[in-house]
């Protein structure tokens, strides 16, 4: 008999958790945790960790835990809509907690039965992966989280943000959303993702905005203007650091980093400026860093 | 007897930390209880991700000191001195003696020796030990000072069934162990060793490494056997794949045929270094579309299998992507973007490189007798592939990938090996290229590297290289010594130089060519090492005057370490042992004028000008025969010479009443040791 056949199969596999639901679920389960829950941030960042409730929070002495959905914007990665795995916006959701609990692992771990990834059943591997960003004069120790081979989260110890050592230390998860609802409801295309349980897909919500998007970070940005605004965005960020105010300077950091991703995709920016904005970058972050664990003390 | 039990338990540590500390944190125990001359019978180490584990079996449970006697005062000195001596070692005045000894009469007295408990070293032994190892790299955690290489959970010590009680850092020792069961964690005492290991076992855990790499052999091995494939797997992601699982089991995994049809090495790429699976040969070496990959759990319903192919389809449907789209880009017109790649700082950009490699064609292909115009094309077009996706997204196919588009774009066969060739030797055992013009790409490349690094003195120094200089040294020497190439490098280095000065590239360093020179040789020596060439051999070719020609010198060195101990070695050195001492003697003191030739008016007996015509005869043979020297004559050249030298040694008296006559005898000998030192330094070759 065929037909009961296939039915004890459906009831071995439960339905996969949507799109919506899975963030959903996650701030659920955080919340429950304790932690703070935050809507993203309303500047264009690289990635989660770029919202200041992750870098400036990180430093200073104050206990602090919260987690977020924040759309992360990486202006080369796009692909006009062309490419199953590649966006130029992608959601991360982000948690942070100071100072890292020391069961962590296992929360974390029971965090992902709530979207749909039971781990007893599934190849949970911490692979080795130490974290580094230049921009954010940055480090961190840990590993990207593969389950059945796919990485679907990043777990990261911090060690430094801004150049300053962090103390205490705290610990950020990174779940790449697309990724693991790719893993969850066996989509091989991102635009095949079941967004919610009336009929919206991936697509439906983002295939025009890649395409747009995609013509405009490579082809059309006015990059004379992105220039100039850089410029900017670097002399506001340094003289509010003047006036002591880390969290709009910071901002201004935020702008700059954006800015020169887009002018990074638009290819007008050589190997040797290349250091040189970072750096720049580098540096304002740091600024605004210094600036806020003044402030904690 | 009694047993030594640790366990750290920690969230995971990667493989090579692993490895490394379960050997160093091991010996520095070992070290530790020598020191405090506590013996043991055996010992054994083991590691698993987040477990690492030590035993230290045959201890004493307690030792009795060795008799120790203490010196004390002189006699003479106050009394309260001899109460401190006696107050501060715990003595009674009974056990205090006197003793003469050589800067007079002392108290003495012997401490009795005391009993020590092991268990109570333990204490200090093994916090102290944890503490002296240093990682790799380390991190730390939470509110903790404890630097360690992924956070430490607890630790476990166990001696003679007791707990080891101490305090490292934030954490108390116990004789508690935690693994993460299916339903729920479980927590067990640990007694010793076997019960804890008969534990792990019970949860499927493998804890002795060696098993595991043997699972995991053994049930690869099975698989291959039984698809009929070939079964030989990448030795170091085997070592990676033990140190990464705890309860090994091997899956075999396949991905859509279609992918087959993309270059092999981005498969092989994309499953070894990516997703550490093991890539699966037929018997003809043909890559499959079936792999193995190793996972940590029994895949009770398949969702490993499954999950696992989706990724690697996934990511080849990725380098399909990349691969479709690269293979008609251009590479003449991709050179162009080489301009926004930085070679480095203050040398250009990697079209500037390109543009010197270009123009070293003429003189190389003089050298190397080959087509010029192939040489220049695949200078020109090496680089290209850098600004590609593919090698944006696999770095380590840089070269490899160049080759693929070129064939796909119809450049001669000549011209993309020599793009897949020319980063080649990568390493010590990676091959060197042996086709003409990939010979020509890859020392060109190599020698403007070096060159460049060295104008502007970013040299390595003795613990810090840090654009692999020295194995671009190396390389280039293999490639010149394994292709048997006659090669004058310092015409090419000079060459070179002026290239970078034709780009106005600033060289910092003025003496550029004499340090690349002496960077290659001291390599070459290294090299030399290696083939076992003996010591005294390899200093003797520091001065030879053979303008760093290393493939002569090799083959010199080679030579002579053959037959050092053979007669006709033996022979040479005799006689040049002979001369280089008289001489030696002569001139240490004196200020002779030692002329270039000697003046056959002064010869006074037949045996000088016997030796004097062998001398030029050997002179001769070297000028006749400098393109291509045949080795072997040249020694039996040398070694000739015995009869016409022994004589004049035998029968000429080299200190003549007659200055002139002597010093002319000096010219003839010193004129020997010249001869024979123009094949390599005989007088740093020790005697035999």
């Amino acid at each position: 008999m065929p037909k009961k056949k296939s039915l004890k199969k459906k009831k071995g596999k439960p339905t996969a958790v949507n799109f919506q639901e899975t963030i959903l679920n996650l701030q659920k389960f955080w919340g429950n945790y304790g932690c703070v829950i935050l809507q993203p941030y309303d500047i264009e960042v690289g990635a989660g960790t770029f919202h200041p409730a992750t870098t400036l929070r990180s430093l200073g002495p104050k206990p602090w835990m919260a987690a977020y959905v924040q759309p992360s914007r990486r202006p080369t990665d796009g692909r006009y809509g062309k490419n199953p795995n590649r966006l130029q916006h992608y959601y991360q959701f982000q948690v942070i907690i100071k100072p890292s609990p020391d069961n962590i692992k296992k929360v974390f771990l029971k965090s992902l039965s709530t979207i749909g990834i039971n781990h007893q059943e599934h190849d949970i591997r911490f692979v080795e992966d130490d974290w580094e960003s230049p921009t954010l004069g940055a480090a961190g120790r840990g590993w990207e989280v593969w389950c059945d081979g796919m990485e679907i989260t990043q777990f990261t110890y911090f060690q430094q943000m801004a150049g300053i050592e962090c103390k205490p230390i705290s610990v950020e998860l990174t779940y790449g959303l697309e990724r693991i609802c790719m893993f969850t409801q066996e989509k091989n295309n991102v635009f095949d993702l079941i967004w919610n349980n009336g009929g919206i897909k991936y697509k439906d919500v983002f295939y025009q905005a890649e395409k747009e998007y995609s013509a405009y970070n490579f082809e059309f940005a006015n990059t004379e203007y992105l220039l100039k605004n850089f410029e900017f965005a670097e002399l506001e960020c340094k003289s509010l650091l003047e006036k002591k105010l880390s969290l709009p300077a910071y901002d201004q950091c935020l702008k700059a980093s954006h800015i020169f991703n887009l002018l990074d995709a638009r290819g007008v920016i050589g190997v040797a400026q290349r250091t040189e904005y970072i750096s720049k970058i580098r540096e304002l972050a740091k600024g605004s860093g210094k600036i806020w664990l003044e402030s904690q003390k | 007897m009694a047993e030594l039990f640790i366990e750290l338990l920690s969230e995971e540590i990667p493989s090579k930390l692993q490895i490394d500390a379960r050997e160093k944190i091991k010996n520095i125990i070992e070290e530790n209880l020598k020191k405090r001359e506590i013996n043991f019978l055996s010992s054994k180490s083991f590691s698993l991700p987040k477990r690492l584990v030590f035993i230290i079996d045959g201890l004493p449970k307690k030792i009795k000191e060795k008799k120790k006697i203490i010196k004390g005062p002189k006699i003479e000195a106050p009394q309260a001195a001899l109460d401190g001596f006696i107050k501060s070692n715990k003595l009674n005045q009974k056990d205090v003696y006197k003793k003469k000894i050589e800067k007079g009469i002392f108290y003495f007295a012997e401490i009795k020796p005391k009993i020590i408990d092991i268990l109570e070293e333990l204490q200090i032994i093994i916090p102290e030990s944890l503490q002296s190892y240093s990682w790799k790299k380390s991190m730390k955690w939470s509110t903790y000072e404890l630097n360690w290489g992924r956070p430490l959970k607890s630790i476990a010590a166990v001696f003679n069934h007791k707990v080891i009680s101490f305090k490292f850092f934030h954490i108390t020792s116990n004789n508690i162990t935690l693994i993460e069961g299916e339903k729920k964690d479980i927590t067990k005492k640990i007694k010793n060793f076997a019960s804890y290991d008969q534990l792990l076992k019970q949860q499927n855990i493998i804890l002795d490494q060696e098993e595991r790499k043997n699972i995991i052999i053994k049930k690869m091995n099975n698989i291959c056997m039984t698809k009929n494939l070939k079964n030989s797997f990448n030795e170091k992601l085997v070592e990676e794949v033990v140190n990464l699982v705890e309860k090994p089991n091997v899956i075999v995994c396949k991905f859509n045929d279609i992918y087959l049809k993309i270059p092999q090495e981005i498969l092989i790429v994309t499953m070894q270094h990516h997703q550490k699976y093991f890539p699966l040969f037929d018997k003809k070496e043909n890559l499959t579309n079936l792999f193995l990959l190793v996972s940590n759990l029994h895949d009770k319903k398949g969702y490993v299998k499954t999950g696992n192919q989706r990724v690697i389809e996934a990511r080849l449907s990725d380098a399909k992507f990349f691969w479709d789209k690269n293979k008609t880009q251009g590479l003449v017109k991709e050179i162009g973007k080489l301009k926004n790649l930085s070679f480095f700082n203050r040398l250009g950009t990697l079209y500037d490189k390109t543009q010197r490699m270009k123009k070293f064609a003429s003189p190389v292909s003089d050298q190397l007798n080959c087509n010029k115009e192939k040489i220049e094309i695949a200078s020109s077009i090496c680089k290209s592939d850098l600004t590609s996706d593919l090698v944006g997204e696999f770095p380590e196919l840089q070269g490899v990938m160049g080759k693929y588009f070129a064939n796909e774009q119809g450049f001669d066969l000549d011209i993309s090996s020599a793009i897949g060739d020319h980063y080649l030797p990568t390493g010590i055992n990676s091959e060197v290229p042996k086709k003409p013009v990939s010979i020509a790409v890859s020392m060109i490349d190599k020698i403007d590297t070096l060159v460049g690094f060295f104008g502007i003195n970013e040299k390595p120094t003795s613990s810090k290289d840090p654009f692999a200089l020295r194995r671009t040294a190396i390389g280039l020497l293999r490639i010149i010594i394994e292709n048997n190439l006659n090669f004058q490098l310092k015409d090419l280095i000079n060459y070179s130089i002026i290239l970078y000065e034709e780009q106005n590239v600033r060289f910092t360093n003025t003496s550029t060519t004499k340090e690349v020179l002496f960077f290659l040789k001291e390599r070459f020596k290294n090299i030399l090492k290696e083939k076992k060439i003996r010591g005294d051999i390899i200093d003797a070719i520091d001065d030879t005057r053979t303008n760093y020609n290393f493939l002569s010198i090799y083959k010199k060195c080679k030579i002579i370490n053959k037959n050092i101990s053979r007669e006709i070695c033996k022979n040479i050195i005799i006689i040049y042992k002979r001369a280089s001492n008289i001489l030696y003697h002569e001139i240490k003191d004196k200020k002779f004028e030692i002329m270039e030739q000697p003046e056959t008016l002064l010869f006074k007996k037949d045996e000088e000008r016997i030796l004097f015509d062998k001398i030029k005869e050997i002179r001769n043979y070297f000028s006749a025969n400098i393109k291509v020297e045949n080795y072997e004559d040249t020694l039996k050249m040398l070694a000739g010479a015995k009869p016409a030298t022994d004589n004049f040694f035998d029968n000429v008296i080299v200190n003549d009443e007659n200055l002139d006559i002597k010093k002319n005898r000096l010219v003839l000998i010193k004129m020997f040791c010249n001869t024979y030192n123009n094949f390599i330094n005989f007088s740093k070759i020790e005697g035999v």
